[in-house]
């Protein structure tokens, strides 16, 4: 799956900077957001409940969010492609736990066009 | 401007102790308040409870008694009741029961092995118990047992600290919800309940025995009894004596040696025969 | 002899057990893991600060990012399910988070250095609770880090790992 924060597959520039060194804002055009409710089907549900007792990484969940966060950013820059940006500035990420294994995930910046 | 990241203290942001530390103290200091808890409050909810005049228990448990009068029996069952109720007034009469403290006694058609003293005076005697004893000796046992523990108002104190216990285990739940730390702190705050529950039969077998040894010179039905309950609880021999409600059998065989003992009663004699009217019918056991 | 009534506590105790030791030797190893890669990660930097150095020339950016979603043991359970009776520092769940949160920044490293950059500015840590179990309280914990890495443009366009 192509990673959404390269540049080259985006098609924009993504950061959560504000100002981006050595490049100038012509137009800001507004808030873009992208979000995503994801949930893990039951068979890696399981195996995360048997890591319960003993503890560690719980690769499934952490894939699962990854996975939730690249469609969020997705999303994300589909909106801000819409709207003719060719950046998105200041992005942020929330995330929220609903019930059992679902997560979701959203993504937000300030769209822009720069010189 | 210089630009450099330095290694901050590593144990700022965690503990740097033993975990087992933590647990022991909580362990201790938590569950052990929780069963401390539980022991105090329950244990002055009885006593208020038990302070409550009989007459006023009895008005409570109107409903109760109306219930079991209301049973249907059949002329064979009638009989057996009023039997039964014969032989309680028998032992009435050796026990220091107060003059408003009427116990009613009800016989229940079913097969549960068991006899059971509720509120308001009220006796349950079961059919599966009753066809288990060979002997009048062994019935009276049963229901100087009962009956001493309504003397003692253990009905009453129980309901009592069960509403107690109850609200602390209200508090737990509140506060620990579904995780097996406070699934532990339930627990912890039900073992005294038991322990007063096991007290509380030890009382009632000592004053039953002292009944039945005036009425019958001797305590061979009472040994009759704790045998046929011991096997009647299936796997008694693999149990935990602190998480059970009644003391185990071998301890109250002991306890029934050591009061003959001590009060030179004779621990054994010819057992009075069964009144036809409590005999099983039929080809039952 | 008792053993009927003991089934319930072996159960119990020996899950404690297991959760325990396997807990602390995983909570071990993933530590050693940690310090042995941010001292090999040293020479990535991160700043939390949006202003980056040199800001008025122009660079590469990359929002590069890392998360890693930790769980707890039986052991961790049991005592911050008691801990939240009475109160004060859950120590077991500490260490959750603090591997938790430099693994995540770790990882963001990583991502970054995989592509060429060493510096990234901006960078922001969320945690959350990932509850994916019935039993209240914290089974898990994600944490996320996030920033932009910046590099200067080479002049004919490659990448140099560090």
């Amino acid at each position: 799956m192509s990673n959404p924060f390269d540049e080259k597959s985006a098609g924009l520039t993504i950061s959560n900077l504000e100002v981006l060194p050595g490049k100038r804002v012509k137009t800001h055009l507004g808030v873009v957001q992208g979000s995503t409710v994801r949930a893990k089907h039951a068979g890696k549900d399981i195996l995360a409940g048997l890591k319960n007792i003993v503890g560690g990484e719980l690769k499934g969940y952490t894939e699962l969010l990854q996975e939730a966060r690249d469609e969020a950013t997705e999303r994300m820059v589909q909106q801000a492609k819409s709207v003719g940006a060719n950046a998105i500035l200041n992005v942020r990420y929330t995330t929220t736990s609903i019930t059992m294994g679902a997560a979701e995930i959203l993504a937000y910046g300030t769209a822009v066009i720069l010189e | 401007m210089r630009f450099e990241n330095r290694a901050p203290e590593e144990t700022v942001n965690y503990a740097d102790e033993h975990p087992l530390k933590e647990f022991a103290l909580l362990v201790v200091g938590v569950l052990g308040a929780v069963a401390l808890g539980a022991a105090l409050l329950g244990f002055f909810a009885g006593e208020l409870a038990a302070r409550v005049p009989f007459a006023t228990e009895r008005e409570y448990a109107q409903s109760i008694t109306l219930k079991f009068e209301q049973a249907k029996l059949g002329p064979a069952q009638r009989g057996t009741r009023d039997e039964l109720r014969a032989l309680a007034g028998k032992l009435a009469a050796a026990m220091p029961l107060p003059p408003d403290m009427t116990i009613r006694v009800h016989y229940a058609d079913e097969p549960t092995v068991n006899a059971m003293a509720t509120l308001g005076g009220n006796l349950v005697f079961y059919r599966g118990l009753l066809h288990k004893l060979d002997s009048e000796d062994a019935i009276a046992m049963v229901l100087a047992h009962e009956m001493a523990h309504v003397y003692l108002r253990h009905p009453a104190r129980a309901m009592g600290r069960g509403v107690a216990v109850g609200l602390v285990l209200s508090a737990v739940s509140v506060g620990a919800g579904r995780s097996i730390g406070g699934e532990a702190a339930q627990r912890a705050a039900v073992l005294p309940l038991l322990k007063y529950s096991r007290d509380q039969e030890r009382a009632a077998d000592e004053l039953a025995l002292r009944a039945l040894v005036k009425v019958y010179g001797h305590a061979g039905g009472a040994a009759d009894v704790f045998k046929v309950l011991g096997s009647a609880v299936a796997g008694e021999a693999a149990r935990l004596a602190i998480l059970q409600t009644h003391p185990l059998t071998d301890e109250r065989l002991a306890l029934l040696q050591e009061l003959s003992r001590g009060n030179g009663w004779p621990s054994d004699g010819p057992r009075t025969p069964l009144a036809a009217a409590l005999r099983p019918a039929g080809a039952k056991e | 002899m008792g053993w009927l009534d003991f089934l319930d506590w072996i159960i119990f105790l020996t899950l404690l057990a297991v959760g325990y030791f396997a807990g602390r030797a995983a909570e071990a190893r993933h530590y050693a893991s940690i310090r042995k890669r941010e001292q090999e990660l040293a020479k990535v930097l991160a700043f939390a600060t949006k202003y980056p150095p040199a800001a008025h020339l122009p660079q590469h950016t990359r929002l590069v990012a890392g998360s890693v979603v930790v769980g707890s043991d039986y052991f961790k359970q049991f005592v911050a399910g008691l801990r939240t009776l009475l109160g004060g520092r859950m120590k077991s769940y500490e260490t959750l988070l603090d591997r938790a949160r430099r693994e995540a920044v770790l990882r963001m490293k990583e991502e970054a250095r995989r592509h060429g950059y060493r510096l990234i500015v901006n960078v922001k840590v969320e945690s959350t609770n990932i509850t994916g179990g019935n039993r209240g309280g914290l089974p898990a914990v994600e944490a996320f880090a996030y920033g932009t890495a910046l590099k200067p443009p080479a002049a004919d366009g490659s990448q140099r790992a560090v």
